[in-house]
C-alpha cells in the first residue's frame, strides 16, 4: 500500500481545511464543522489506504437492478437479484485483484461474507479491471432505507459512484433531490448508467437518454456521461466496464473524489462565511483606535478632571502658604457661614476631600470598550464581531478596578507642601515684619521723636520719616506682588505637575487597555485573518 | 358517516337467549342512540361473537372484510378460500345432526324471549356477531345464537347484519358445543341498541330456530378464535361509522325443527332524522330441503350497506363470482361486500365452489355480487333494494354541515401565519390544502352528495397511471411515454353524461378547466367517454414522486377532492418510500383506496403479489380492494384488454350500485372530515405557537430592559456613579473653595452671579456619568435581547440581527433627559427645598451648587453621612432631602424609563413587522371545529 501521491493541491487544500476547521471552531455553523471534521478523517483514511484501488459502488433505487449489473460486470451470480421489493440489504463487495485491500474494506465496513475476489477469476480479458472495488449498495429509496443508511454512507465514501437508473425511476425525487443536484462538480467521479434498457425501443431509448442528459444538466452535472446498459441482455455493459476501467486505471478517482467533496463543502462555507472583504479586515488595533480607547478609559476615569482638581486644590491650598497674608487675615473676620451653621468641622472635611484617590466609572469603562470593539470589527460576518467584543470584554470585570489601583498609585498626594512654599512663606513674613517694623518707625518718629533713645536717634530723625513711610508703603506692595508672584508659581509648578500627572496616567492606562483589552482584542482579529486566510487557501 | 360523538353511544341492553348468556357489548359505532330512545322493539341479538368483545366496534360499523387473505375482492390474489362469514343461524339441533348435515353451526337457541322485544335490545347491535369463530367451532347448536333482531320500523342505526358463516371446516362435529364458548366467541354484539328496532313486526323467531345475526365486522381478533377459516368477514369498516347497515338474516333451517320462520329485520340505521327501514322479515321456508330452512332476511337499507344474509337454505352468494349454495337458499344481500359463510361442513376451498351447508349459510355478498344472485332460496328474496333510500343527505344535516363548514372556512381562510417557525410552512401548506379541498370537495360535495364518484388514480412516476386510465377509457385521454414524469396536468375521464358535471359543477372549482394540456396554465382537462361506465370518474394525476416538484402538489391536491383512490405502484416500486407514506396518508384519512399492482411480470407475479400483500398486512391495509395488471406490451398508450377487465367490472359495479357508490363517497367525505380533527388543531397550535413565540420575544424585551432600569437604580444608589469624573470634579468644586463660597452670607443687594466655570463642569461630569450607566444598561439589555432572540429559535436570530445594539438616537436622547432631569432637580431644590428658617436668616445658597451636592448627596447613597449630606440636611432639613430625592430618583426613573421604552418599540416593531398573529384565532378554529362536529 503506498500512499498516494497527490498533487500538491489536494494537500494543501486539506491543511487549509483543517486550518479552518481549527480556527472555526465556535465560529462556524456547528454542522458544517462536523461535515469538515467527518471529511478531513475520511480523506486522511482513505489517502493512506491502497492507491492501487478504486473503490467504485452501484448506487440507486429499489428494482433498478444493481445487483444484476453488479453481477454482470463481475460475470458471477454474486449478489442475489429477486423481483421482492428491497432485494439488497447488505453491501456485496467484488475486488479485483485482492491483495491490500483487506484494510480498505474493514475501513468501508464491508462484511467478510459478502466480499468476493475476481482475483482467481481474474483471465479473460479483465486486465483492465485489475484495483477496481465494486460495491453493490442497497437502495436509498425504499421504506426499508429509511432506517438504514448504509447506502447513504457509502456513497459518501466510494470513489466512483455509478448512479443505475431505470427507465420508471430515472426521474425520481429520492435519487435527484438527495443526491444529484449536490453532485455538481462530481461529474469525473459519477457515471450513470440507464439500466433495462432492454425493455425501450431504440427510439424511446434515444429519448431518454436526451431527457436524462438535460435533466441532469439542469441539476447541475456539467457533463453528464450516461451509459444505457442492460443487465438482461449483456447490452451497453462492456461499454460501463471500459468507462469504470479507465477510471480504475487512472488511479485518480480517489483524489478527484476527494477533491469534489472538498469543493462542495468549500461552497458551503464560503456560502455560510463569505470571504468578501474579510481579509481587509485589520488584523491588529490601529495606533489611533488605542489612542481612542486610551482617551476614553481617561475620561472614564476623570484624569482631565482630576487634573482639573489637582490645580484647583493647590491654588487654594497655596493661598494659605504662600499668599500675601494680610488679606487672609481680614477674611477671618468675615463671618463664615458654616460656622454660623455650627459646621465648623465639614470645613475641614472639604479640605480633605481632596485628598480622596482617583477610581473609575465601569459604565463608562464598559462603553469605552464596546466603542472599541464596534470599531475594529465594523464589516465583519455577524459571528466574528461576537467574537471581537467577546475577546474585548474578557477582562470586563477586572478593567475598573485595575484601573482604579493603577492610577491611585500617581495620584499626586494634595496636601503635599514643596521646600520653597515655605521659602516663599518664609519671604511673606520678613515683609509683614518690615511692614510691621516701617509702621513701628513712623509711629516714633512722628509721635515721640523725643523720647527714642539716644542710641537709636535715627529714628528720631525726621528726614528719614518720608523715606520710611515710602518704604513701609513700598513693603506693603512688594508683599502684594510677591503674593501674586508666588501665585504665579504655584500655578506654574501645578500647570507642570498636572502635565507630568496627566501624561504618567495616560502611560498607565494604556499601559492597562493594552494588556486588558487590545491584546485580546488582536488575538481574535488575528484568528480571524487567519481563518479566512486558510479559507482563501482552500478554494485554491 | 357523520358520527356521533362517542359518548352517546350507549351500550344496548343485550337480550340474552336462553342458552346464551348476552354479554352486552358496547358498540362503538356511531349512530347508535342511547337506548332510551330505542323503540319498543328490542331485538335480542345474541350474537355468537366470538371474541368479538373486544372489537365490538370495530366490527358493528362496518362491514369490511377483513381478512386480508381472503379478500374476497382482489378474486386474482386470494386463492384461498373466499372469507366467510360467519352468521350461523342455527337450529338447535343435535350436534350429530348437524354435523352430519352440515349445517351451519351455530345454532342459535333462540332466544324466544327477544323478540317481541325487549325494548332494549337492539337487533342492530346484534347483528353483529360474527358467528365465525363460534362457527369454527362448529357448533351448530351452540354457537351462534342469535339473532334476531326485530326491528322497529323505527329502529335508527342499526344493523347488523348477519352473516353467517360457517366455517369451513366445520367437519369436525364437535357439534355442541356449548353454548358458553360460543357466546365467548362471539362479539358482544348482543347488545341493543337503542334506537333500533322498534317494534317492528318482530320477528319471528322461533325458537328452536334461531337466527343468526350477522356480524358485520370481523375483527381481527377473532380470528384466532375462529379458525382460519371462520372468518368473519366484514365490510367495511368505515372509520366513521356509519350508518348502519342492517343486516341481519338469519335464517335458521332446522332440519328438525321445523319452523322456520325467522324473523329477520333490519333495521336501518339512518342517520338521526331519518330512518327508515324497512323491515323486512321474511320467513321462507323452505320445506323442500331436509332441513327446512328458514329464511330471513332483513333487508336492511340503510343508507349504507344492505346486505342480505341468507340463511339455512342455500345461498347462493356470489361473490366476486362465486355462488355458493348452502343448504337451504338464502340470498342475502350483505352491503357492498360480500361475506360469505358457508356453514358448517363446508369446505370452501376456492372461491368458487359452492357450498351447500345444510344449514344456513350466510354471505354476504358484495354487492355486485350480490345483486345478481340471489338464488333461488330465496323466496324471500328481498329486494336489496330498500338500501338505497339513504343516499342524499338529509337537507337539514347538509344545511347545518354547510354552515359549520362555511365557518370554518372562513376561519382558516381567514388565518395569517406572519412568523416563520418551525413548522409554519407545513401549516401554511396544511392551511392552504385545507382550503382548497373545502372549496373543491368539501363543500360540493356534500350539496350534492349524489354526484357522480370522483375516482384519482395516483401514483408513482412511471407506474402507468396515465396507461391505466387510457385503458380503461378506452381513449387515449392522457399522454404517456417513456420520458419521467409524463403527466403534469391531471386529466380527468367520464362519461359524457356526467361531463357537465364536472366541467361546471363546483367540484374542483379552483381549477379552471382547460381543452387540452398546455404548458404552462395549470388547469384540469376534462375528456368524456362512453367507454366509462355513468356515475364514476377516472382523474389521472401527475406523480408524487418525480423530481418535478410541482407534480406532488397537484396530485396532492388532487387526492384531496378524490372519493375513492386507486393507488397504482409497480413490481419495482412497490417497497418506495413515497408510495408507502401516500398508503399512510389515505389510512390517515379513512379514505378509500384501491390499489393497483401495475406492471407485474407474469413469472414473478406470484412472488411479489405475495411479498407486496403481505407488506400491506402488516401495514393494516390488507383488506383493500387489490388489482393486478401484469406487464405486457402497450400499444398506442393502452393495456391489453384482458389486463383491465377486472377493474373495469369494478368500476361497472360501482356505476350500477348506487348505495355501494354512495356509501363509499361518504366514507371518504367522513374520512375527510375527521382528519380536520386532527389537521385544524394542527394549525391552531401552529397559531397559538406563534402568539405564544411572540409573547415570548416580547418578554424577553421586557425582562431586559427591566433589567437595564434595575441596574440603573443600583447605580443610583450604590454610589458607583461618583466615580471617575464625577468625582473628581466634585473634588475639584470642593477643593477649589467654591463649594464653600456658594453658602455666602445672606447680605443685602448681592444680586445673583455668574455660575461659575467648575460649577458647569461638575454638572457635565454628573450628567456624563448617569448617560454613560444608561447607554452602558441599553448596550447590555440590546446584547440580551438579541442573545435571547437568538436562542429561541432561527426567526429570533433573524429579526434581531440588526438589534443588538441600541438606537443611533439612543445617546443624544439621553444627554436631552438627563439635562431636563437636572434642571427639574434645580426647580425643585428652589421651590420646594424651601431653607430651614433659622438658616435663611443667615446664610444663602446658590441653587445651582444645592442641586449639585442634592445630586452628590443622593447618589453616594449610603446613610447619610459624608460632606454633602450633612450639608443639605444642614440646610434644608433631612425631611426636604428625603422628599426631594425621593421625587427626584422617581422623575429619573420615569425619564430613562421612557427612553428604554422608546428603544424596545423598536424590537415590537422588528415583531410586528415579521407579522402579527392573530391571538383568538387559534380559539376560532377550535370552535369552528367543534361545531363541524356537532353538526356532525
Amino acid at each position: 500500500m503506498t500512499t498516494m501521491t497527490t498533487k500538491p493541491g489536494l494537500a494543501a487544500r486539506l491543511s487549509a481545511l483543517t486550518k479552518v476547521v481549527e480556527l472555526g471552531a465556535g465560529r462556524l455553523d456547528k454542522k458544517l464543522l462536523d461535515e469538515a471534521t467527518e471529511l478531513l478523517l475520511q480523506a486522511g483514511d482513505r489517502l493512506k489506504l491502497s492507491s492501487e484501488h478504486t473503490v467504485v459502488a452501484l448506487a440507486g433505487g429499489t428494482g433498478s437492478g444493481k445487483s444484476s449489473l453488479f453481477n454482470a460486470i463481475s460475470g458471477l451470480d454474486l449478489s442475489p437479484t429477486g423481483v421482492r421489493r428491497p432485494t439488497t440489504a447488505r453491501t456485496h463487495a467484488c475486488v479485483w485483484g485482492f491483495d491490500g485491500t483487506g484494510p480498505l474494506l474493514d475501513w468501508l465496513q464491508i462484511q467478510e461474507r459478502h466480499r468476493f475476489s475476481r482475483a482467481s477469476a481474474l483471465d479473460k480479458g479483465d486486465g483492465q479491471l485489475h484495483g477496481l472495488i465494486l460495491l453493490d449498495l442497497p437502495d436509498h429509496d425504499s421504506i426499508r432505507a429509511l432506517a438504514d443508511t448504509e447506502a447513504d454512507r457509502l456513497i459518501g465514501m466510494a470513489d466512483l459512484v455509478v448512479w443505475v437508473l431505470d427507465p420508471q425511476k430515472y426521474a425520481d425525487a429520492s435519487t435527484h433531490r438527495r443526491y444529484v443536484t449536490e453532485l455538481a462538480g462530481h461529474d469525473a467521479v459519477t457515471v450513470f448508467a440507464l439500466n433495462q434498457s432492454d425493455r425501450l425501443t431504440t427510439e424511446e431509448l434515444a429519448e431518454l437518454v436526451i431527457d436524462l442528459n438535460d435533466l441532469l444538466r439542469r441539476e447541475g452535472v456539467e457533463h453528464p456521461s450516461v451509459v444505457p446498459t442492460s443487465a438482461v441482455t449483456g447490452r451497453g455493459i462492456e461499454s460501463l466496464k471500459s468507462v469504470i476501467s479507465a477510471a480504475v486505471g487512472r488511479r485518480r478517482a480517489a483524489i478527484q473524489k476527494l477533491e469534489a467533496d472538498l469543493a462542495r463543502l468549500e461552497r458551503r462555507i464560503s456560502e455560510s462565511m463569505p470571504l468578501g472583504e474579510a481579509l481587509s479586515a485589520p488584523s491588529s488595533v490601529d495606533e489611533a483606535r488605542r489612542m481612542g480607547l486610551a482617551d476614553a478609559l481617561c475620561d472614564a476615569v476623570g484624569v482631565p478632571a482630576v487634573g482639573d482638581a489637582m490645580e484647583s486644590v493647590y491654588a487654594e491650598r497655596s493661598n494659605r502658604w504662600v499668599g500675601w497674608p494680610y488679606p487672609r487675615w481680614f477674611g477671618k473676620f468675615r463671618s463664615d457661614p458654616l460656622k454660623s451653621l455650627r459646621l465648623d468641622d465639614v470645613g475641614k472635611e472639604v479640605r480633605n476631600i481632596a485628598t480622596a484617590a482617583v477610581s473609575a466609572q465601569s459604565a463608562e469603562v464598559a462603553n469605552a470598550v464596546q466603542a472599541l470593539a464596534d470599531g475594529v470589527s465594523v464589516g465583519m460576518h455577524r459571528v466574528w464581531r461576537s467574537a471581537v467584543h467577546k475577546a474585548a470584554r474578557s477582562n470586563a470585570r477586572k478593567l475598573p478596578q485595575t484601573l482604579t489601583d493603577d492610577l491611585a498609585a500617581v495620584a499626586p498626594p494634595l496636601d503635599r507642601v514643596p521646600a520653597w512654599w515655605t521659602l516663599l512663606r518664609v519671604w511673606q513674613y520678613v515683609l509683614v515684619l518690615a511692614f510691621v517694623v516701617g509702621l513701628a518707625w513712623l509711629a516714633v518718629g512722628l509721635f515721640m521723636p523725643d523720647q527714642v533713645p539716644p542710641a537709636l536717634e535715627l529714628l528720631g530723625d525726621s528726614e528719614a520719616l518720608p523715606w520710611v513711610g515710602l518704604m513701609t508703603v513700598a513693603v506693603l506692595g512688594l508683599g502684594a506682588l510677591s503674593g501674586v508672584a508666588s501665585r504665579n508659581f504655584v500655578e506654574l509648578g501645578a500647570a507642570r505637575e498636572r502635565e507630568r500627572l496627566e501624561r504618567e496616567m495616560r502611560r498607565r492606562v494604556a499601559a492597562v487597555s493594552t494588556t486588558m483589552v487590545v491584546e485580546p482584542v488582536e488575538a481574535e482579529l488575528t484568528r480571524h485573518q487567519a481563518f479566512y486566510t486558510a479559507l482563501r487557501d482552500l478554494s485554491g | 358517516m357523520f358520527e356521533k360523538p362517542a359518548v352517546l353511544q350507549q351500550p344496548a341492553a343485550p337480550t340474552t337467549s336462553p342458552d346464551m348468556p348476552e354479554t352486552p357489548s358496547e358498540r362503538p359505532s356511531l349512530f347508535v342512540k342511547p337506548a332510551s330512545l330505542g323503540g319498543p322493539g328490542s331485538r335480542a341479538a345474541p350474537a355468537d361473537v366470538p371474541a368479538a368483545g373486544e372489537e365490538a366496534d370495530a366490527a358493528s360499523s362496518v362491514p369490511v372484510e377483513h381478512d386480508p387473505a381472503d379478500t374476497a375482492v382482489i378474486p386474482a390474489v386470494s386463492r384461498d378460500a373466499a372469507p366467510r362469514v360467519p352468521a350461523a343461524p342455527t337450529t338447535p339441533r343435535t350436534p350429530d345432526d348437524t354435523a352430519t348435515e352440515a349445517r351451519p353451526d351455530t345454532h342459535t337457541p333462540a332466544p324466544a324471549a327477544p323478540e317481541p322485544a325487549e325494548p332494549d335490545a337492539e337487533a342492530g347491535s346484534a347483528a353483529e356477531a360474527s358467528g365465525r369463530a363460534s362457527l369454527a367451532t362448529g357448533e351448530a347448536d351452540s354457537a351462534a345464537t342469535v339473532p334476531e333482531h326485530e326491528t322497529g320500523p323505527e329502529t335508527d342505526d342499526t344493523i347488523a347484519e348477519v352473516a353467517a358463516g360457517a366455517p369451513e371446516d366445520v367437519t369436525s362435529a364437535s357439534a355442541d358445543e356449548p353454548a358458553g364458548d360460543a357466546f365467548a366467541g362471539t362479539f358482544g354484539t348482543a347488545t341493543a341498541e337503542p334506537g333500533d328496532s322498534a317494534a317492528a313486526d318482530d320477528m319471528s323467531h322461533r325458537s328452536t330456530s334461531d337466527d343468526t345475526t350477522a356480524v358485520a365486522a370481523a375483527d381481527p381478533d377473532a380470528e384466532p378464535t375462529v379458525g382460519e377459516t371462520a372468518h368473519p368477514s366484514h365490510d367495511e369498516p368505515g372509520p366513521t361509522a356509519e350508518a348502519e347497515t342492517a343486516e341481519a338474516a338469519e335464517p335458521a333451517p332446522t332440519g328438525d325443527t321445523a319452523e322456520t320462520s325467522e324473523p329477520t329485520q333490519e333495521t336501518p340505521a339512518v342517520e338521526a332524522d331519518e330512518r327508515l327501514k324497512t323491515v323486512e322479515d321474511r320467513a321462507a321456508d323452505s320445506g323442500a330441503t331436509k332441513s327446512g330452512t328458514a329464511e330471513d332476511r332483513a333487508a336492511a337499507d340503510l343508507t349504507t350497506d344492505d346486505r342480505i344474509v341468507a340463511a339455512g337454505a342455500t345461498v347462493h352468494q356470489v361473490a366476486e363470482g362465486r355462488i355458493v349454495d348452502a343448504g337451504a337458499a338464502v340470498g342475502q344481500v350483505a352491503e357492498s361486500r360480500v361475506v360469505e359463510d358457508s356453514p358448517a361442513a363446508t369446505h370452501v376451498a376456492d372461491d368458487r365452489a359452492v357450498e351447500d351447508g345444510g344449514a344456513a349459510a350466510d354471505q354476504v355478498a358484495d354487492d355486485r355480487v350480490a345483486e345478481s344472485r340471489v338464488t333461488a332460496g330465496l323466496s324471500a328474496g328481498d329486494g336489496a333494494d330498500d338500501g338505497v333510500g339513504g343516499e342524499e343527505l338529509p337537507a337539514e344535516l347538509v344545511e347545518a354541515l354547510t354552515s359549520a363548514l362555511g365557518t370554518l372556512r372562513e376561519t382558516v381562510a381567514g388565518l395569517r401565519f406572519g412568523l416563520d417557525l418551525p413548522g409554519v410552512e407545513e401549516a401554511r401548506k396544511g392551511q392552504a390544502a385545507l382550503l382548497a379541498q373545502l372549496d373543491d370537495y368539501v363543500l360540493p360535495r356534500i350539496k350534492t352528495s349524489t354526484a357522480p364518484a370522483l375516482i384519482v388514480v395516483a401514483g408513482s412516476t412511471g407506474a402507468g397511471k396515465s396507461t391505466l386510465v387510457n385503458s380503461l377509457a378506452e381513449k387515449n385521454v392522457s399522454r404517456t411515454g417513456v420520458r419521467r414524469p409524463t403527466t403534469g396536468h391531471p386529466v380527468l375521464a367520464c362519461h359524457p353524461d356526467d361531463h357537465r358535471w364536472f366541467a361546471e359543477g363546483e367540484l374542483l372549482g379552483g381549477l379552471p378547466r382547460l381543452s387540452a394540456p398546455g404548458d404552462d396554465k395549470h388547469g384540469l382537462v376534462i375528456v368524456a367517454t362512453q367507454k366509462l361506465p355513468q356515475g364514476v370518474a377516472l382523474l389521472d394525476t401527475p406523480d408524487i414522486d418525480s423530481v418535478v416538484e410541482e407534480h406532488h402538489e397537484i396530485a396532492h391536491r388532487m387526492l384531496d377532492v378524490a372519493d375513492l383512490w386507486i393507488f397504482v405502484t409497480t413490481a419495482a416500486r412497490y417497497a418506495d418510500a413515497p408510495a408507502w407514506s401516500l398508503l399512510r396518508l389515505a389510512k390517515e384519512r379513512g379514505a378509500r383506496l384501491a390499489i393497483v399492482l401495475s406492471r407485474v411480470p407474469q413469472k414473478s407475479s406470484d412472488v411479489v403479489l405475495k411479498h407486496f400483500v403481505r407488506m400491506l398486512t402488516e401495514y393494516g391495509l390488507g383488506e383493500i380492494d387489490r388489482f393486478v395488471v401484469h406487464e405486457s406490451e402497450v400499444t398506442d398508450g393502452r393495456l391489453p384488454d384482458a389486463e383491465v377487465t377486472e377493474l373495469r367490472l369494478w368500476l361497472a359495479e360501482l356505476s350500477v350500485d348506487e348505495r355501494r357508490r354512495a356509501r363509499a363517497v361518504r366514507e371518504t367525505l367522513d374520512g375527510v372530515l375527521n382528519s380536520f380533527r386532527t389537521r385544524v388543531p394542527a394549525l391552531a397550535k401552529q397559531l397559538e405557537a406563534q402568539v405564544a413565540f411572540r409573547a415570548e420575544l416580547r418578554s424577553d424585551v421586557e425582562a431586559a430592559f427591566l433589567g437595564a432600569l434595575a441596574e440603573l437604580d443600583r447605580a443610583s444608589r450604590n454610589g458607583s456613579l461618583l466615580h471617575g469624573e464625577v468625582l473628581a470634579r466634585w473634588q475639584d468644586f470642593a477643593g477649589s473653595g467654591d463649594l464653600i463660597r456658594s453658602l455666602r452670607v445672606r447680605k443685602r443687594g448681592r444680586a445673583g452671579r455668574q455660575v461659575p466655570e467648575r460649577v458647569l463642569a461638575f454638572k457635565a461630569a454628573v450628567r456624563a456619568g448617569l448617560e454613560s450607566v444608561i447607554i452602558a444598561a441599553a448596550n447590555q439589555a440590546c446584547e440580551e435581547v438579541a442573545a435571547r432572540w437568538r436562542h429561541r429559535a432561527e426567526l429570533g436570530a433573524k429579526l434581531g440581527e440588526d438589534l443588538d445594539r441600541p438606537s443611533d438616537d439612543l445617546v443624544r436622547h439621553t444627554t436631552r433627559a438627563i439635562a431636563s432631569w437636572q434642571d427639574h432637580l434645580l426647580e425643585l431644590v428652589r421651590t420646594e427645598g424651601v431653607a430651614k428658617r433659622s438658616v435663611s436668616k443667615i446664610v444663602k445658597f446658590d441653587p445651582d451648587s444645592l442641586a449639585l451636592i442634592f445630586m452628590v448627596a443622593m447618589f453616594s447613597g449610603g446613610a447619610g453621612e459624608g460632606v454633602p449630606h450633612r450639608l443639605v440636611n444642614a440646610l434644608l432639613g433631612a425631611e426636604s432631602l428625603r422628599a426631594i430625592g425621593a421625587k427626584a430618583l422617581t422623575d429619573l426613573r420615569a425619564r430613562v424609563g421612557m427612553l428604554f421604552d422608546e428603544e424596545a418599540l423598536r424590537y415590537a416593531q422588528a415583531l410586528d413587522s415579521a407579522g402579527i398573529p392573530d391571538e383568538s384565532a387559534a380559539t376560532r378554529l377550535y370552535q369552528a371545529t367543534y361545531n363541524l362536529e356537532v353538526a356532525r
